[in-house]
């Protein structure tokens, strides 16, 4: 259902604030007192590969984060997701017909604290578990014209949930390997739970301009390639499995980032490469992630 | 008049010249560093002590060159504090004097 993964993704990919991974975090710092400011914009197409019911679901999703440096080793982000849509296209009886609503999806306050440092000459390593809170924000009531919304097609779960995970980022000034393991889970609301998320992620970035560093601070651009290996367990109702969500599904995700000292522009495009998911859930055809990034 | 204003416009820049040569200047050694966002935090950090008047930053080198305010010095302390809340780590400081 269209709900499962964007979810993670977007929370996922709100902490990070250098030459980093697009759909994930990084273990990189937010300087004590310094602020992040980030908009993604992020573009989701998935279908059923059935002749009826055809389903088709589209996701536009704008999520804005602000994070804080804390302290040189904690670092706290606010993310609120906003869908601009989020409909689901079927065929039925009548005919083919859409549903989908907009609006505030459920905001997340996430905590990160970097546990291991270690910094050489023009590189470093670091790890950094992360954890956060997902908050009801989004509505979970929302109806069209032929009634409630089915909950997975709704902006908010109704319910309140948390994250958990762990990023490792090494960075030297011409290449960056980030890999992140991490979990979600949702609580229940009126007899529906959202599935559970696991995430695999790895990232390589490689500074492909300028060829050679002179004096000063240069933009860098970035050539990016990652793999994210996603496994979504089955939304519940009145505690028995939907038949028709979850899997697990491998995508690689070329994209380019130009970073400057204040402010990052990145593109990426996710791509399934295999996906196993259970007998008439939806696939992913492409997910895309367009954004800036504002230090201050 | 125009010799009269090319002498003065010679003693203001010789002026200026004699300030900038008056402020006393650091060269830190930054471990860590090696992308142009991280730069700037270090940058934030440094600009937030009251005796900094800029900060040059050479991210292929790891070297930051800190200008205190005329009159004003700045110790390893505070500079290493700085460093540390950026979240690198200051591998070696040396002061350059009022040279340019």
């Amino acid at each position: 259902m269209p709900r499962v993964i964007i979810v993670l993704s977007l929370l996922l990919a709100a902490a990070r604030a250098w030459a980093a991974p697009v759909t994930f975090n990084t273990a990189l710092p937010v300087a004590k007192g310094n602020w992040v400011w980030r908009e993604q914009l992020v573009a989701r197409g998935r279908d059923d590969d059935t002749a009826f019911p055809d389903r088709e679901a589209r996701v536009l999703a704008l999520s804005s984060v602000l994070g804080y440096g804390l302290s040189e080793r904690f670092t706290l982000f606010g993310v609120l997701p906003y869908f601009g849509e989020k409909e689901l296209r079927l065929s039925t009886g009548d005919g083919r017909i859409t549903r989908g609503t907009a609006g505030p999806g459920d905001a997340t306050l996430l905590v990160r604290y970097t546990a291991f440092q270690w910094n050489g000459q023009g590189r470093t390593l670091r790890v950094a578990p992360l954890a956060g809170v997902i908050a009801p924000t989004g509505d979970d009531g929302d109806r069209d014209r032929l009634g409630r919304l089915p909950r997975p097609l709704q902006p908010g779960a109704g319910s309140w949930g948390g994250l958990a995970g762990v990023v490792a980022t090494y960075q030297t000034l011409g290449w960056q390997v980030d890999g992140q393991l991490a979990y979600r889970r949702q609580g229940t609301n009126e007899g529906f739970r959202p599935s559970t998320e696991s995430h695999l992620d790895l990232s390589f970035q490689y500074r492909l301009l300028p060829r050679e560093l002179g004096g000063g601070v240069p933009g860098f651009l970035y050539g990016v390639i990652e793999s994210n290996l996603v496994h979504t367990d089955s939304d519940r109702l009145n505690g028995a499995d939907l038949a028709d969500t979850g899997g697990t599904q491998w995508f690689l995700t070329p994209g380019l980032q130009y970073v400057t000292r204040r402010w990052v522009l990145e593109a990426a495009v996710q791509l399934p490469v295999q996906q196993n998911m259970h007998a008439g859930a939806l696939r992913d055809n492409y997910i895309a992630h367009v954004g800036f990034r504002v230090n201050f | 008049m125009l010799r009269k204003t090319l002498m003065v416009g010679a003693l203001v820049t010789a002026l200026a010249g004699a300030a900038v040569a008056g402020a006393q200047r650091y060269a830190l050694q930054v471990k860590g560093l090696a992308c142009p966002f991280c730069a700037y935090g270090i940058e934030k950090q440094l600009k937030k002590l009251d005796a900094v008047d800029a900060v040059r930053i050479d991210i292929g080198q790891g070297h930051v060159v800190v200008t205190a305010r005329e009159g004003d010095s700045l110790s390893e302390a505070q500079l290493k504090q700085a460093v540390e809340d950026a979240g690198f780590t200051l591998s070696g400081i040396e002061e350059l004097g009022d040279q340019d």
